[in-house]
């Protein structure tokens, strides 16, 4: 089998790439099919690998609208979909209150006093649009259970109206931490790409994009160090923005490799370890030995360690 | 791509369907038509790009993810698997109904010719222990466990039988069981308010948000009360080859919970692999399925790096306060002893409940184990369907 690639797809994976997304080779097979497909993406894995970039990035290749709904515990159709103005049909039943011809319920009720919000908005777009659902595992399963009609047929019902169909079929990227489980239905609805840490190339590639005027050998020992710090026990554990978030700070502070003092180090780690027990977890003595390569505690030095605690 | 010329492409794919159903993978018909649609923009000879693309249409979750690239080399790929080895998923020889019931009334009618002669049914966790039941001089040596109930003459074989052989009736208390457990599992109040209609506070926002479709006037209050998230349960069970006897029981057990209260399942013995998917399908062929996904299973138990990979990988972000961790196993662990400990601690650290299911009546005392125990909530034998009755009023 020949690895051809066709050119739709290299297209999309070199636009991804001025917009400042590095996708891989499968990664951006599953975006073009989506595309293809018409199928909403469905972007699983880590805070911090990528997700949401992924479909900024994709707006901006496209030069789409992108339309964000950020779910959260409580989100209604309201928030999401659609919402009469109320004050506007009464502002609109007030004006017509002395004239002849009264107003008629179906005047209140039509398209002019319906409030866009993202998912109305997504689907009355004339132009390409992206649509980021953000977080979905944060919004309640009922919402989900709405969210089925939009995506398998890019339209939404509303009762006084009647259905609003997509004008321009949306490219629907939804995002998800997996802190809970999502229903069979919705998943089935979509195609699905588990984004995972990159590798350490990628991750080089991916710094050096974004920060192009850091140091080569800065990038490469931060990238391997956080690489390495992955390994380690962490409760929440870096992704990829506070990799860029750390080189950055590093080269700000006019470092062109990572510093030989730990201090300087240790007061830099706040971008990549965001709770206390990471930070206090990661002594001098661990990063010192990280930055080495060294994963465990070598046996001599166990042995030493054991010898001077009895 | 190893396209048997006899077949046509779409009976080829409905045989690439049928395998990833048989692992847990959600396939129908509307899959099946996106994959062959995939198949026909892609290009069948473009097998990398084909592979990511039926790859983003069959699975749906982290877990199919992982197994993917398995599956696929599996099917369309034999020559790549050569010289691993092939295990048929079968551990027992199979029996159909009528031969099991047959047999167990030979049995009953056995011991009450013999009362004082009768040991055990046969399934059961120490049934071919030769001091079953005659005392602890035994304990600590993992053939020499006896049995968690073995003490009582065995009068209910039904009732005391472990889950290899299961009447409908039996199926049906431990599904009753399960749901008094369920229910039992005490709700975490959250922060979090939601709306209820007779509710505790008034949801302000909600409340006047009604009122501008009346005009201003408040005449349809929104209430809330405080949410309630019933604690997520997790099943870990030994499939081992020294908990090969009990594994059947303790899956069936793991099954009911997982219909039940929505538990994630896994099971291990050198690797953890999940196993909620297959768990949640009514299908007799549950353990050959389950012995098919752990085939590349190596000997050996090493629970440690199981729980482990269980804290880190499978379970971190779900890992909470007020989680239950249910491990069923008889801990017998060949990573280093102190690493089960480290291992339990970090699920203690990530606020986790761990109760440990035993096949044998004594708390296991296994080095690793002894070191472990504070970090245990609780120690419950488990040998037979008694044996979880007995331990409801302790599974809160």
């Amino acid at each position: 089998m020949s690895p051809t690639v066709s050119p739709a797809n290299r297209l999309l994976r070199e636009s991804l790439q001025r917009a400042g997304y590095l996708a891989d080779a499968d990664l951006a097979t599953t975006v073009w099919l989506a595309g293809e497909l018409q199928r909403p993406l469905l972007l699983e894995g880590d805070a911090g690998v990528g997700k949401t970039a992924l479909a900024t990035a994709l707006a901006q290749a496209q030069g789409a609208v992108l339309v964000r709904l950020q779910c959260f515990e409580g989100l209604d159709l309201a928030q999401a979909a659609y919402e009469w103005n109320y004050g506007r049909q009464l502002m609109a039943i007030r004006l017509h209150d002395g004239q002849l011809g009264t107003v008629k319920e179906s005047d209140l009720f039509s398209r002019e006093f319906l409030l866009d919000r993202p998912l109305l908005k997504a689907i009355s777009q004339d132009g390409p649009c992206v649509l980021l659902i953000d977080e979905i595992d944060r919004a309640d399963e009922a919402f989900e259970a709405f969210l089925l009609e939009v995506l398998a047929d890019y339209q939404i019902t509303v009762p006084e109206i009647g259905t609003l169909r997509a004008r321009h079929i949306p490219r629907v990227v939804l995002t998800s931490n997996a802190t809970r489980e999502l229903s069979d239905a919705l998943r089935r609805r979509c195609l699905y790409h588990h984004l995972d840490y990159p590798t350490l190339a990628r991750e080089i590639a991916i710094v050096k994009t974004a920060l192009p005027d850091a140091d080569t050998r800065l990038v490469e020992e931060a990238v391997q160090f956080v690489q390495r710090l992955r390994s380690e026990d962490l409760t929440k554990i870096p992704g990829i923005a506070e990799t860029l978030d750390w080189v950055n700070a590093l080269h700000r502070m006019s470092h062109h490799t990572l510093p030989d003092d730990m201090a300087v180090l240790l007061t830099t780690l706040g971008c990549l370890l965001k709770t206390r027990e990471d930070r206090f977890g990661l002594g001098a003595d661990r990063a010192r030995q990280l930055i080495e390569g060294r994963r465990k505690v070598g046996v001599a030095e166990k042995a030493q360690a054991n010898a001077a605690t009895s | 791509m190893n396209l048997s010329p006899a077949l046509a492409p779409s009976e080829t794919l409905a045989g690439f369907a049928a395998l990833l159903r048989d692992h847990g993978l959600s396939v129908g018909v509307a899959e099946q038509r996106a994959m062959l649609q995939a198949a026909l923009i892609v290009g069948g000879l473009n097998g990398s790009r084909l592979n990511a693309a039926w790859r983003a249409i069959a699975c749906h979750s982290a877990r199919e993810w992982r197994l993917w690239p398995d599956l696929f080399d599996r099917y369309w790929h034999p020559e790549r698997l050569r010289g691993t080895v092939r295990v048929s998923g079968q551990t027992r020889p199979q029996r159909d109904l009528r031969q099991a019931v047959q047999q167990l009334h030979e049995q009953m009618d056995a011991a009450q010719q013999l009362p004082t002669a009768a040991k055990s049914a046969p399934q059961t966790a120490a049934a071919d222990a030769p001091h079953a039941g005659a005392g602890n001089s035994d304990a600590g040596t993992p053939r020499g466990m006896s049995g968690a109930s073995r003490s009582e003459p065995q009068l209910e074989a039904l009732h005391r039988r472990d889950g290899q052989m299961w009447l409908p009736q039996e199926l049906g208390a431990l599904q009753r069981l399960a749901r008094q457990i369920t229910a039992q599992l005490r709700p975490l109040p959250t922060r979090r308010w939601c709306h209820a209609p007779p509710g505790h506070r008034l949801d302000l926002r909600q409340t006047l948000r009604r009122s501008v479709a009346l005009g201003g006037e408040p005449l349809a209050p929104a209430w809330q009360v405080r949410r309630l998230d019933p604690p997520r349960l997790f099943i870990l069970a030994d499939v081992s080859r020294s908990m090969e006897s009990h594994a059947a029981l303790f899956l069936r057990i793991a099954r009911v919970f997982a219909l039940e209260a929505q538990a994630r399942v896994f099971v291990f013995h050198t690797r953890l692999a999940e196993v909620t998917p297959l768990m949640q399908r009514d299908s007799a062929t549950v353990q050959e399925k389950i012995n098919a996904v752990s085939a590349s299973f190596g000997a050996g138990t090493r629970i440690a790096s199981s729980l482990q990979d269980f804290a880190r990988v499978h379970a971190r972000t779900q890992l909470r306060r007020g989680a239950r961790v249910w491990v069923m196993s008889d801990g017998f662990d060949t990573d280093a002893p102190e690493q089960l400990a480290d291992a339990l601690r970090m699920l203690r650290g990530r606020g986790a409940r761990i109760t440990w299911f035993h096949p044998t009546r004594r708390v296991p005392a296994a080095v690793a184990m002894q070191n472990a125990r504070e970090h245990i909530h609780r120690f419950v034998p488990l040998a037979c369907l008694a044996d979880l009755a007995a331990a409801r009023p302790f599974l809160h």
